[in-house]
């Protein structure tokens, strides 16, 4: 049957009667999905190694006399693979009646009543009733706790593996362990302890049923009645794909949106758990302004006007040096941009910044490497674990590049000579550098002292914040302009426009979205409290809220639309998950008509959409990118 | 006489347990004729020998060993004395009898396969024979009939004795390779084989004790005159575990093809007297029921295929009519039941499912329509486990159904089973 196969020639296979070509290597699964043809799996995983013990994925292949499982089997050239037979509708009937004999039916309890593959493969594939005389089931706990993040309700597991194999191949930790045999067969942790892995989250996701849930989402909501949003993790610079998955206007939780190339489908509990500070009611709800002796709530127009007249007013007295701009990583690169506009097209003012801390010498050079491509290097080097740190997620592309990838992975410690890895790199024709930003001069440092080697060797700097990437492509920080151009006028970085307004010199200050850490740092609050005019759009209440002269309500990440960009300089968007509890407008286009307020209009409408348009006419590399694109910063120097 | 000695010939010598007492006997010649004739000489006479695996799933063993990649070094050989079999007990009669000539054919077989670590898996009830077994491979050491330099030549070889834990699913290879890995001890998935991917990812040949015990007298007088002692299609001989109820249950060499099942209860005594036969199940608790018509059938790989069982691992359990069939195999479900290593759906589902259904029928419980549902369970088990052991949980009782459906039948909802109650009527 089998015609000789060249290599890399395509394989040409019938799926119930319809044909595809799928790549040599391919499984039966891969080629019916290709097909169109659904078939129903629990333990085959796409991320994971097939290990064919569920059996819902036997299908009939021609020559072959017994079921074969499709999320194991190889294709070869010219099968014909069938799903529809009475055999194999025969089996899965009486594969899922197996099943049910010691499940237990606490649907109308269980978290994932609604997304439980073992609930819908009956529906679709199962028989309505137990014919089963048997009436003590198995049992196996319930609800045992494996960290204060995982519970595991052994009663329902089905016993897929994918948890264990989860382990092994994805995190390499092992926690979870099969226990006992046959009917009596049970995940459980090793000798009960508990989970210490960073990426728990991602067990309830894998599992195909109610075994593994969220202690966090434990009993909060229905699936049916989540709304489900795309959008981008906001914990670090990462930039790992989630849904947000909101009830009434509240996030029940993150999940993940697999996107190969950046997060592959996991995330860090960190990010995955972060949301509950996106839900605090306690919040600026209504446009304010210092008016006589107190501050009072304002129409909008009347907050825009008096933000005007106050910025006027200090650019007239004391010159537009005068005024500063600080927003937090937060901001989307939108926001950000106008920010930009408004100090430097708009105020006049060079002083502006995403952050406090300094960062001179910015290039795209500390940007080359991209995450997808750590696996496709030889050799990765990974400076001291200040990456891993700030980006877990990190750490399992990292372990995928060492483990199915076979590449070398060497974490050194900082400070360490090229000459000293040299002799580790032998036989690499490539390497990529992994560093925090902080120590960005020590990565390219290295880098082209390995270049020099002979490798290729680029550089992937993990930024600190959501979309610090963002803010610094577009430039929002004092020594560049919009795509890394040197500021003919630096202006000053975050730290010293405080000092300079805590001393006198910095006499207005616009606060966009700030980081509520920077409340704990004493320049802040005798920044805030020196300066004449403190203009403050931010969701969240506290120092900067209670100083403002004008205050906005801001609206926080899961609030509004636009485009983020990651550490490796992917351009993703963010999307309305959540209306907020205000009927004020979004901060873009407070910063929009704040500028025309100001006597010079934006010229285009302050919404995403049109102000990306003036970013890509700024910014080159980002254009056509907001698909979730990396910008394309050119080939090295 | 249907038995012939090539195994058992030397069974009972004085001292034939230990090395001295073997010695005397010839052992080991067969270890240095290997090493003065080759590799390549040794595969030969092998495949003359037309030797075929005696773990059950009588695979010839020339061509399992021609399956090694050619040039993969390390490869190891694991001897595969796990041997849990219902009915089975052939394996401990050699380890307990002569343990040297176990270690003799490994050491053929590692030779012929050139491997440096040989590992012998043995079932983790076996403690007695496992003390025997490690006390003859010290033994063999201090000789140089194994460690670095066997014999005193190039080639040196570790035999290596590990005892499993007690797990019927590690007699399959692939579960005893995790198991010997230190690993929960369950089936692999295949491809890749053993012989490409198999102990610690290396090419790996996995052999049953009586199929090495064999190599010394093959490798001795030559595959052709082993070959000769059975029947083209069931060449040699071989090792029968007669049980059940017959009047002096034990272990028979009988030539392959040439003996009859009845001829070889004969060999036991017959059936106990009083009593008169009912049902055999050859080949251990895995395998179809044969009946009365069958007796005249011999030990012969096709004829047995042909009536619908298979000699699997050399047992032969005899039935006389106080026998209730649905009780055996409610007793074999419940075996299997337990031995299921959990790892796949039907295997771990379906044992369970089975076996309770069993003990409602053998309890007079059960109902016709519960009744109808066992060939149901079974269909959706056999042939769709991951291994054999949830495949033929089921062919014992299917085949028993088939081929005594009143006696099954009778059982619903009588209340008790009806041929216990029968025969307290009788006394």
């Amino acid at each position: 049957m089998a015609a000789v196969e060249a290599p890399g020639e395509l394989l040409r296979v019938t799926i119930d009667d319809r044909q595809v070509e799928v790549a040599p290597g391919s499984l039966v699964w891969d080629a019916c999905e290709k097909a169109g043809v659904y078939v129903p799996v629990y333990c085959a995983h796409k991320k994971l190694e097939p290990v064919a013990v569920c059996r819902m994925c036997l299908v009939e292949i021609e020559g072959m006399p017994k079921l074969q499982p499709a999320c194991a089997t190889r294709v070869s050239q010219g099968m014909q693979i069938r799903t529809a037979t009475d055999q194999v509708r025969d089996f899965r009937r009486g594969n899922l009646e197996f099943l049910l004999l010691n499940h237990p039916l606490d649907c109308p309890v269980c978290d994932r009543g609604g997304e439980c593959d073992l609930q819908d493969f009956t529906q679709r594939y199962g028989p309505g009733r137990t014919r089963s005389a048997i009436t003590d089931k198995v049992h196996f706990d319930k609800a045992v706790r494996l960290s204060d993040r995982i519970l595991l309700d052994q009663e329902r597991c089905i016993l897929c593996w994918r948890c264990v194999r989860y382990y092994e191949e994805v995190t390499g930790e092992r926690e979870i362990v099969l226990q006992e045999r046959g009917v009596h067969t049970l995940v459980d942790t090793f000798e009960h302890r508990e989970l210490q892995s960073e990426f728990q989250g991602n067990l309830p996701e894998i599992c195909p049923v109610g075994a593994l849930t969220h202690a966090q989402y434990r009993f909060r909501a229905r699936p049916w009645d989540l709304r489900r949003t795309a959008s981008v993790c906001p914990k670090c610079s990462y930039g790992c794909n989630i849904f947000i998955d909101a009830r009434e206007e509240q996030i029940a939780r993150f999940a993940s949106n697999d996107n190969p190339d950046v997060d592959d489908s996991w995330l860090c509990d960190r990010g995955r758990y972060s949301f509950p500070e996106l839900n605090r009611t306690e919040r600026v709800l209504n446009p304010e302004a210092r008016l006589g002796g107190g501050r009072q709530p304002v129409a909008h127009s009347e907050a825009l006007a008096r933000a005007a007249g106050a910025l006027l007013r200090v650019r007239g007295d004391h010159g537009a040096g005068a005024v500063g701009f600080l927003c937090s990583p937060q901001v989307t690169n939108e926001e950000g941009f106008l920010l930009q506009w408004l100090a430097r097209q708009v105020v006049g003012s060079p002083h502006l910044d995403h952050r406090l801390e300094p960062l001179p010498e910015l290039s795209p050079e500390q940007f080359r490497l991209g995450i997808a491509e750590l696996e496709e290097r030889d050799a990765v080097v990974v400076l001291g674990d200040a990456p891993e740190r700030s980006a877990p997620v990190l750490t399992l592309r990292l372990f995928k590049t060492e483990t199915k990838r076979r590449r070398r992975v060497l974490r050194v410690p900082l400070g360490t000579p090229a000459a000293s890895l040299l002799e580790p790199l032998q036989g690499c024709r490539s390497v990529g550098v992994v560093a925090h930003q902080e120590q960005r001069s020590e990565a390219v440092a290295l880098s082209r002292s390995l270049a020099g080697a002979g490798l290729s060797s680029s550089v992937l700097t993990l930024v600190e914040g959501m979309n610090a990437r963002g803010c610094q492509d577009l430039g929002v920080s004092p020594a560049v302009l919009p795509g890394y151009q040197p500021a003919a006028e630096p202006g000053m970085h975050g730290r010293a426009i405080l000092e300079a307004a805590a001393a006198g010199s910095i006499k207005a200050l616009v606060l966009l979205s700030p980081d509520p850490e920077w409340e704990r740092d004493p320049a802040f609050e005798a920044a805030l409290s020196e300066v004449e005019a403190l203009i403050v759009v931010t969701p969240w209440l506290g120092l900067a809220s209670r100083q403002a002269t004008v205050l906005f309500p801001g609206r926080t990440v899961a609030e509004k639309a636009g485009t983020v960009t990651s550490t490796e300089g992917r351009v993703q968007r963010v999307r309305t998950a959540l209306q907020p509890r205000f009927p004020f407008p979004p901060d873009l286009r407070v910063l929009g008509e704040l500028g025309g307020a100001l006597g010079t209009p934006l010229g285009v409408q302050p919404l995403a959409g049109p102000v990306f348009s003036l970013i890509a006419e700024a910014v080159p590399p980002y254009r056509g990118t907001q698909g979730g694109l990396r910008a394309d910063w050119g080939a090295p120097a | 006489m249907p038995e012939v000695k090539v195994l058992t010939r030397h069974f009972g010598a004085p001292g034939v347990t230990g090395l001295e007492g073997y010695r005397r006997v010839g052992g080991y010649r067969g270890l240095e004729k290997a090493l003065r004739v080759g590799p390549e000489a040794v595969a030969a006479e092998v495949k003359a020998s037309g030797l075929r695996g005696r773990g059950g799933a009588a695979f010839p063993t020339a061509t399992k060993w021609s399956f090694l990649p050619q040039g993969v070094f390390p490869r190891y050989l694991c001897v595969n004395a796990d041997e849990s079999e219902p009915g089975c007990f052939k394996d401990r009669v050699l380890l307990e009898e002569m343990p040297h000539q176990l270690i003799e054919g490994a050491m053929i077989a590692a030779f012929a396969l050139q491997v440096s670590h040989a590992f012998i898996y043995i079932r983790g009830e076996y403690r007695r024979q496992r003390e025997l077994l490690e006390r003859a491979v010290r033994e063999a050491y201090s000789a140089h009939l194994c460690g670095p330099s066997v014999l005193g030549g190039e080639w040196g070889c570790e035999l290596i004795v590990h005892g499993g834990a007690g797990a019927y699913i590690c007699g399959e290879e692939t579960a005893l390779l995790d198991s010997l890995e230190g690993r929960r001890g369950q089936p692999r998935l295949k491809p890749p084989f053993p012989a490409v991917k198999g102990l610690y990812g290396q090419p790996t040949v996995v052999n049953n004790v009586e199929t090495l015990s064999n190599l010394p007298y093959i490798v001795v007088e030559g595959g052709a005159a082993y070959a000769a002692l059975g029947t083209e299609g069931s060449p040699g001989s071989r090792l029968f575990c007669v049980s059940g109820h017959v009047q002096s249950p034990g272990t028979f060499e009988v030539a392959m093809g040439k003996t009859t099942f009845r001829e070889l209860i004969e060999l036991a005594g017959g059936v106990r007297p009083g009593h008169h036969f009912k049902a055999m199940q050859p080949g251990g608790g895995s395998m179809q029921i044969l009946g009365p018509q069958h007796l005249d059938l011999a030990l012969d790989f096709k004829a047995v295929s042909d009536a619908g069982s298979s000699l699997g691992a050399g047992a032969l359990v005899v039935m006389d009519e106080t026998t209730c069939l649905v009780d055996v195999s409610m007793r074999l479900v419940d075996f299997y039941r337990h031995e299921s290593c959990g790892k796949c759906v039907p295997c771990r589902e379906g044992t369970y499912f089975e076996s309770e259904l069993m003990h409602r029928l053998e309890a007079g419980l059960a109902t016709e329509a519960e009744l109808g549902t066992l060939p149901d369970v079974c269909r959706a088990m056999d042939g769709r486990c991951f291994c054999p052991l949830g495949d033929t949980a089921t062919w014992f009782v299917m085949s028993a159904y088939r081929m005594f459906p009143e006696e099954f039948h009778s059982h619903c909802g009588a209340g008790a089973c009806p041929v216990r109650s029968a025969l307290g009527a009788a006394a």
